[in-house]
């Protein structure tokens, strides 16, 4: 094998992606007659073709280098793995499809910028299909027939798809790397991309964010910070009042569980480019955590801060919601209206264009924040970021 | 009374019973379950968090056969406040006697049988009060008066946020307090415990030889890192993510602390100490910490250039580049003709060993280190492939067709 020219590859590949130096020396390499190309295992051994290192160009070869070192940077294996058990999935042909979903989600940002595209590799769009996604998505997406035909030969190894080939050297053979070892790689690459983003393209600036934080869905999120935001609240043992069980334990002191159903404000900001069908959705989360909460449907508020009442409307008289409307696109005005009512909780669905108040409202505070790319004309105006004390969710 | 002995029916429904019940175990290689019980024999409080139904409880209940002690389960989500913290008890005289704060059976038994494993389930769906009058139960050991003797070991399980369907959040200042070890079903383990196999926990084993220097290497590991970060000491949640979960302050940084001694003494492998530790200070936190202490094992750049004939390099290339980079890094630091020599035999031996690529960057800057008057030395000549190498790859920047 002309190893030069494979390690000279490397060597380019780490030139002009420096920020995955750490992972690509950490990768071994093995020659292979087995392997048609290049193909990796989940313990980050890398089987090479002598064959094919001979055909490829320098530079395209560093190109594989860089896309094989990103199936396990992206822990293919494993998703693929949870993929097949969540959707009962067997054989090779399945295995196949996640190999190429796999490739489409490495593909649309890995090449360019010194390192060529390599002859055959898929591209979403070879499959009609949005770039951008991620490999779950992508499986969703397609399936085999003759559009796929190109890549039956695709082989990127155990590293990829999770399926264990005849020529992987398993967790005991020489140079493979333990669970550990793998997370604290991974780690180091992503902390590398976060401290130093500059020349970093998008997607793996989003990988390096979501390595070990894996973004939750908005709905739970939401969930979660009203609870908390209520908790204490609602319901709370007291002394006050005596226990139920008193009677029988006499001389014995015990509290009461007392039961006061949380009051919620909703503040719903309906001047910016939320989508009715957004606001609607959260909105109705909201009731239903409430409601899960043991308050009743007068004990949700809801106050919305611009003149688009039709917006909220039918929903909050279906779901027997008061609706006091008015005020502007200051969500200040909107705030004063709730503390009046003296509210356990505030939760305000907002898009985050508008002042906050300056004080410290004196009830918890969830914000729902819509997240929307700025808008043009607004380029010179710079919103507040939601304060300190709020609790912030970004929802959608 | 012994009507149902008397039925020869529920008789038979009892054997059928006892048959079930009639399980094995065998030892078995499962992370989680050594992780559980490393951190059991530490004596730190576990939280073992994990969806509804996947046997949290039956893991607890063998771990608390084979280690032979008794387990007492209290749910913590049916309980009230007083349960842990005492019910008060009016006296005759309270002005003169005091009110005293009587402890729930459970505790008593506990405290009588001197061993146990108390198991408080259901802990993120306990009220706010229960979860206060917690903390004093898991970190004093405190139930109203009574004091939990040092045998018993304190194991709780929640649900995760998305799954419990009315749960409260766990508190920062509870949830400082716990490893939390993430608990997932292996289908093969699931299986064969079905087939009336299930694994073995067994205590690790402390090799008496190693106590001292485990303490000396889990001190250096935990100060080094903290001395270089300053800002991970202490670390309140911010992310709502990570609400709930473990974060870092001096009280769990002391956790990671026993939890390294135990394993280093113990001899776990690296897998098993990064759930801990990862469990106790979070991830972000815990794999730098991890990080570190890989690099803590590299050969010291002074002893290799000490003696670069008998030096060993490690076998990963990133690891081996890091070690370069380090010796470079001590001869500009130090800079002396005998040094620089030492630094190519290095390099050399890198070359001869591994792959050549690595040597590349290390190298070229060696290179640049050079004074006047230093000899070159003739082990350059041996790293003129890695020239050729380096130029190959300058060559692809123009970009073949």
């Amino acid at each position: 094998m002309d190893e030069e020219k494979l390690f000279a590859a490397r060597l380019h590949a780490v030139r002009c992606r420096p920020y995955l130096a750490t992972a690509l020396f950490a990768l071994h390499p093995v020659e292979s007659q087995h392997v048609p190309t290049m193909a990796v295992d989940e313990h980050w051994r890398c089987y090479v073709s002598p064959r094919f290192v001979d055909s490829m160009p320098l530079a395209m070869l560093a190109g594989v280098w860089v896309h094989e070192v990103s199936h396990l940077l992206r822990d293919h294996h494993g998703r693929g793995d949870r993929y097949a058990a969540e959707h009962e999935l067997t054989g090779p042909g399945e295995r196949l499809r996640m190999n190429i979903a796999a490739d489409c989600e490495i593909n649309d940002d890995v090449f360019g910028h010194g390192l060529p595209r390599p002859k055959g590799s898929v591209h979403p769009r070879d499959l009609k299909l949005p770039s951008g996604l991620l490999m779950e998505e992508y499986l969703g997406q397609f399936t085999l027939g003759p559009w796929t035909d190109d890549w039956a030969w695709l082989e990127c190894g155990s590293g990829a798809d999770g399926l264990v080939r005849p020529w992987d050297l398993g967790p005991d053979g020489a140079h493979g790397l333990s669970e550990h070892e793998r997370d604290a790689i991974r780690f180091l690459v992503a902390q590398g991309i976060k401290g130093n983003p500059g020349d970093v393209p998008e997607g793996w600036q989003r990988w390096a964010e979501e390595a070990f934080h894996p973004p939750q869905p908005w709905r739970e999120l939401l969930g979660a910070a009203l609870r908390s935001a209520i908790s204490g609240a609602g319901e709370d043992y007291t002394y006050g009042r005596p226990a139920r069980r008193s009677a029988s334990l006499p001389g014995v002191v015990l509290p009461s569980l007392r039961r006061r159903p949380p009051r919620v404000y909703v503040i719903v900001d309906t001047s910016g480019s939320v989508s009715d069908a957004e606001l609607g959705s959260a909105i109705l989360e909201i009731a239903a955590i409430t409601r899960a909460l043991g308050g009743r449907r007068d004990h949700v508020s809801v106050l919305s801060c611009d003149a688009a009442v039709h917006v909220t409307g039918p929903l909050c008289q279906a779901e027997g919601i008061p609706l006091i409307g008015g005020g502007g696109t200051d969500l200040r005005a909107g705030f004063d209206t709730a503390l009046r009512g003296r509210p356990d909780a505030i939760v305000a669905l907002t898009d985050g264009q508008t002042p906050w108040p300056v004080a410290r409202p004196s009830c918890r505070t969830v914000v729902g924040l819509f997240n929307r790319p700025r808008r043009p004309e607004d380029s010179d105006y710079v919103p507040d970021q939601p304060p300190a004390w709020a609790k912030v969710v970004t929802v959608g | 009374m012994p009507i149902a002995m008397e039925n020869p029916a529920l008789d038979a429904a009892a054997d059928l019973l006892a048959l079930l019940h009639d399980t094995t175990t065998e030892p078995r290689a499962d992370s989680q379950l050594e992780a559980l019980t490393l951190a059991v024999s530490a004596d730190l409080p576990v939280l073992l968090w994990g969806e509804p139904g996947i046997g949290k409880t039956a893991a607890l209940n063998h771990l608390a056969d084979s280690l032979d002690l008794p387990l007492t389960t209290v749910i913590a989500s049916v309980h009230e406040p007083s349960d842990f913290s005492g019910l008060p008890v009016v006296g005759d005289d309270p002005a003169v006697q005091g009110v005293p704060m009587a402890p729930p059976d459970w505790a008593v038994q506990l405290v009588r049988a001197g061993q146990g494993l108390l198991f408080l389930d259901e802990l993120s769906t306990a009220p706010p009060a229960v979860q206060a009058a917690l903390l004093r139960l898991v970190l004093e050991r405190r139930v109203g008066t009574l004091r939990l003797p040092p045998g018993v070991r304190i194991v709780a399980a929640a649900n995760p946020r998305s799954s419990a369907a009315d749960g409260w959040e766990l508190s920062p200042p509870l949830a400082n307090r716990f490893v939390h070890l993430q608990w997932t079903y292996d289908h093969d383990v699931v299986v064969r415990g079905l087939g009336g196999t299930w694994p073995r926990a067994a205590l690790p084993r402390l090799d008496p030889r190693r106590l001292h220097d485990s303490v000396a290497f889990a001190r250096r590991a935990v100060c080094e890192l903290l001395a270089a970060r300053p800002g991970l000491v202490h670390q309140l949640p911010k992310n709502e993510t990570r609400r709930g979960g473990a974060w870092p302050s001096p009280r769990s940084w002391e956790m990671t602390l026993r939890l390294i001694a135990f394993a280093t003494a113990a001899d776990t492998t690296r897998d098993v100490l990064s759930m801990l530790v990862r469990g106790a200070v979070g991830d972000g936190p815990g794999l730098e910490l991890l990080a570190s202490m890989d690099r803590m094992d590299l050969p010291d750049p002074e002893t290799l250039l000490a003696d670069p004939a008998s030096a060993v390099l490690p076998e990963r290339g990133d690891l081996r580049q890091t070690v370069l980079d380090g010796v470079v890094a001590a001869v500009r630091k130090r800079p002396d003709q005998s040094r620089w020599d030492a630094a190519w035999a290095l390099l050399v031996l890198a070359l001869e060993t591994g792959a050549p690529d690595l040597v590349v960057v290390p190298a070229t800057t060696l290179a640049a280190l050079r004074r006047d008057d230093w000899q070159v030395p003739a082990a350059i000549e041996r790293l003129a492939g890695v020239v050729s190498l380096s130029q190959r790859a300058d060559r692809a920047v123009g970009g073949p067709k």
